[in-house]
């Protein structure tokens, strides 16, 4: 069952999850899982980086790097994303230095 | 999954947060509703519920209103109430204030304590018949 934490939550420290990752609560420390989706709610300060997918739709401050990012309309983020797709939905409050990589390396424990 | 952010009630969560079998954590739980942990966890957990899985495992001191540990727990538990399921394994001291449920083949090994005082007066009862029947013996 992948990971939910709701918005009651606040996790300090550093999370690495082999499965899928749903935030919706404030987390204080880097992530590291397959795919990561950050909700409305969600606040993350920390770098995020998941093998498939990011869904940010939340506060981030820290830096991306996944083989695809969809930035929500909701999201606001500043950092560096790197990526092999990127898809931002307008609205999106960005403050931001992207690049497109070919291949990335995901140091997989 | 389990919300729904239609609605934007900031005060009431439905549900619970739940960290799965293959999570690795370290560092600070604070979580003012429920969570359930199915992975590993290392650092103080501080919850109004608690509830460690069969594949949970909780290193460190855990402080809520309720804790169920059915999988590992090394530290120590203070809640108001505390169950220990019958596969769990505890290592560490057991603090509560209401009740203690320990269900059958659970393994634990640390110092259990009731928070409330309460004078229990049976030990004192215990000595004055001890007392009384070596009055009566001599």
């Amino acid at each position: 069952m992948p990971s939910v934490i709701l918005r009651d939550t606040k996790l300090q420290g550093n999370i690495s999850e082999k499965d899928s990752i749903t935030i919706d609560g404030i987390v204080l420390g880097d992530i590291k899982a397959e795919e990561v989706i950050i909700n409305e709610n969600g606040s993350i300060t920390g770098n995020i980086s998941a093998d498939n997918n990011i869904e940010a739709g939340g506060q981030i401050i820290g830096d991306l790097s996944s083989d695809r990012i969809h930035v929500v309309n909701s999201a606001k983020i500043r950092g560096k994303l790197s990526h092999r797709n990127l898809v931002v939905e307008e609205g999106a409050q960005l403050e931001i230095t992207s690049s497109t990589r070919k291949k990335i390396m995901n140091n997989k424990e | 999954m389990f919300f729904k952010s239609n609605k934007k009630s900031q005060d009431q969560v439905q549900g619970f947060s739940h960290l799965g079998e293959n999570l690795r954590f370290e560092g600070e739980i604070d979580c003012k509703g429920e969570i359930e942990i199915a992975g590993k966890v290392i650092g103080n957990v501080k919850a109004k519920k608690l509830r460690i899985l069969e594949t949970g495992s909780v290193k460190g001191r855990v402080l809520t209103d309720d804790v169920e540990v059915l999988g590992h727990m090394i530290g120590n538990i203070e809640s108001v109430n505390i169950l220990i399921g019958d596969k769990a394994i505890v290592r560490g001291d057991l603090r509560f204030e209401n009740n203690l449920v320990v269900l059958e083949g659970a393994d634990i090994s640390g110092h259990v304590q009731k928070n409330k005082k309460e004078k229990i007066k049976r030990s004192d009862t215990e000595k004055v018949k001890y007392l009384e029947h070596n009055k009566i013996a001599s």
